[in-house]
């Protein structure tokens, strides 16, 4: 136990690494993509769903724009997806920051509400730009140079890699002063701009930055597939999978959205071969979605973390020596978080 | 871009009037439901389909008109709004943005249950009379009605006034509207505020069976059409003004007629914009709608 404390991020990480070794049928890899995929992107929603607080159901808006941008530029420009989809999604960033400094107006239902529209909207204009998009056929972009059984390897590589400087971000970020603001905002809002927290300015940030790396994930995921049309690229369920993800794992810490890909990628990849349908495939996330809603809000490692505490408390008072609530805490998760926050709060009286 | 003529364009407002007016019926229930619970029911759109999926399943199968089939829908939905709001959302407390996620949870599952049962491909009733127009010769202008979007704007007439009537005259009217206006204040005045919000919501889906059997009459649908329409809907509460039930119905009014005119002026493909942006620039600009709360934090 404690060895695993101690050595599980550099095993994890190697096991990543070697995945694609060990298991070489394409169809792996695919699943590999797409879970680090899904991890990298509901790291990124949690910024400002988890963090803040404001639960945005349209972060397939981004996703979208993040995709026809790097598919137009590879078409027009000829700029090779892998290299421009980083410095494009600063764009999408930008838009973000734009569309929030107007949104972030509103709060609770009406900013959910205020997001699914936004998204509506991106959906039609991307229907009707026929001169860029296309309409709804959709656009094609080049396939990769490299030969095809290894297609997938560098996606998989490239998008490991992002993985690790979003969970980097959103651990700096949680530690930062920066962070202590959006999760005073998530607490309470107005005492948070009481003892001089920017609202504004924080919550606007935080949505620029969760749309970056959606962005980004959309840019590679239109190279990936080479052929994107506006009913997927601005798909909402990609939004509220990353959503599930990370209310499932654990809204508001820092590993609960990767757990949370780890286990739904496989997961609804198992329900679409048993039942082969989308339909159904559908009626089990919005149903698992509810469960998850209604029993478990906080999600699976803040649970876990809290119900190993109450049973190693009478016997190990102080020590929190166990991994997952260790994982917790270094995730600096809603408890850590609260006790922070009131200490800020009660510094700055 | 281009701008019909007089005789198109009166034609066109009148289609419009009585679309709103069955809009009003589509969103009253929503109206009901965000004044009692303070929660977005963004599943209000997958309950419309699904009630009109049972008109049309008692149309195929046991040929009942539309219009009566509302015997079926409207108590099944009765009791499943109230079956949803107390054992499910009810535990809910708190954010409300966690409603609105269990709401939109809630249609989704919905979406996937429907689609399995009735497949993607889009559904229509055409009875004896869909077809049959009204036609108006007024001082050279000639008008032609289809039947169907005039009953439907009676029948929708009908119901709202037996809402208005029923929230005006009963004890449990004026409690949902105490409710509406305070609801610690209705509690202290011995309301029970939680059967309350189960009736309301299951009055609120009551309401969408109505206005999802004269949908099933007038427009096509399948499984993933809620998507568009809780859209539509929730703009036109928003800018009603969310908790007003005039303003509700006056902002149908006005949806409809704009939606009908953008329909000739632009193309067709491009007209649902209409709605996103003028949800989007209320939320924005006047969160309090025509005449309502502000919403802002709602």
């Amino acid at each position: 136990m404690e060895l695993l404390r101690r050595w599980w991020k550099p095993i994890a990480l190697l096991t990543l690494l070697a995945y694609p070794w060990i298991y070489r049928a394409p169809y792996y890899h695919l699943l590999g993509f797409n879970v680090l995929l899904f991890a990298m992107m509901a790291t990124s929603w949690n910024i400002m769903g988890g963090y803040t607080g404001y639960k945005s159901l349209g972060h397939s808006a981004f996703y979208g724009l993040g995709a026809y941008l790097v598919a137009v530029a590879a078409n027009e420009l000829g700029w090779n997806p892998l290299v421009s989809a980083p410095f494009l999604a600063v764009i999408v960033a930008l838009v973000a920051v734009l569309l929030g400094w107007i949104m972030l107006r509103t709060s609770g239902s009406a900013f959910v509400i205020s997001t699914i529209a936004m998204l509506l909207i991106f959906r039609l204009v991307a229907l009707n730009l026929r001169e860029i998009t296309k309409g709804a056929p959709g656009l094609s972009q080049p396939l990769p140079p490299w030969s095809p059984e290894f297609s997938r390897m560098p996606f998989y590589y490239y998008i490991l890699f992002w993985l690790l400087i979003a969970l980097f971000i959103s651990w700096y970020i949680r530690r930062s002063r920066f962070g202590l603001g959006l999760v005073a905002i998530r607490d309470d809002e107005g005492k948070a701009e009481m003892v001089g927290v920017n609202t504004t300015l924080y919550k606007v940030l935080a949505f620029g930055i969760s749309a970056y790396f959606v962005a980004l994930g959309g840019g590679v995921w239109s190279y990936f597939t080479s052929h994107i049309s506006p009913v997927f690229a601005f798909d909402i369920i990609v939004g509220v999978d990353m959503i599930l993800m990370t209310m499932l794992g654990g809204l508001g810490t820092l590993w609960g959205p990767v757990l949370g890909a780890f286990i739904l990628v496989p997961a609804g990849d198992f329900i679409l071969f048993t039942f082969g349908s989308n339909t159904i495939y559908l009626a089990i996330i919005g149903g698992l979605m509810m469960l998850v809603i209604i029993f478990m809000p906080r999600g699976i490692l803040p649970t876990i973390a809290e119900w190993i505490e109450n049973r190693r408390a009478p016997r190990i008072a102080h020590e929190g020596a166990h991994s997952m609530a260790e994982m917790y805490d270094q995730s600096k998760g809603k408890t850590v978080a609260e006790d922070e926050s009131s200490h800020e709060r009660t510094a700055s009286h | 871009m281009h701008l019909p003529s007089w005789n198109v364009l009166i034609q066109v407002i009148i289609i419009g009037i009585l679309t709103g007016g069955v809009y009003a019926l589509m969103a009253t229930g929503l109206t009901l439901i965000f004044g009692v619970m303070r929660v977005i029911n963004v599943a209000h759109g997958a309950f419309l389909i699904f009630s009109a999926y049972i008109s049309y399943w008692m149309f195929t199968i046991f040929g009942l008109d539309p219009f009566l089939s509302i015997i079926v829908s409207v108590p099944v939905l009765f009791l499943i709004g109230l079956i949803f709001q107390r054992f499910v959302l009810s535990r809910v407390k708190g954010d409300p943005g966690l409603g609105v996620l269990l709401t939109f949870a809630m249609a989704l599952t919905l979406e996937g249950v429907m689609g399995s049962l009735w497949e993607s491909t889009g559904r229509s009733i055409r009875t004896a009379y869909t077809s049959e127009v009204l036609a108006i010769e007024l001082s050279g202008l000639t008008l032609r009605l289809p039947w169907v979007r005039i009953g439907g704007l009676v029948a929708a007439a009908i119901a709202l006034a037996a809402i208005y009537f029923f929230l005006k005259n009963t004890n449990l009217g004026r409690a949902i509207r105490a409710t509406i206006q305070n609801r610690s204040a209705a509690q202290l005045m011995g309301v029970n505020v939680e059967s309350v919000q189960a009736l309301t919501f299951g009055l609120g889906l009551a309401t969408v069976a109505g206005g999802g059997a004269l949908f099933s009459l007038i427009w096509t649908f399948n499984s993933g059409s809620h998507e568009e329409w809780i859209s539509k809907m929730l703009s036109i509460i928003v800018l009603g003004g969310m908790s007003s039930l005039p303003g509700t119905f006056l902002a149908a009014l006005i949806m409809g007629v704009t939606e009908s005119v953008a329909a000739v002026v632009m193309t067709s493909y491009l007209s649902p914009i209409v709605f996103y942006l003028i949800l989007f620039l209320t939320l924005i600009f006047r969160p309090q709608g025509l005449f309502g709360v502000r919403i802002r934090e709602g």
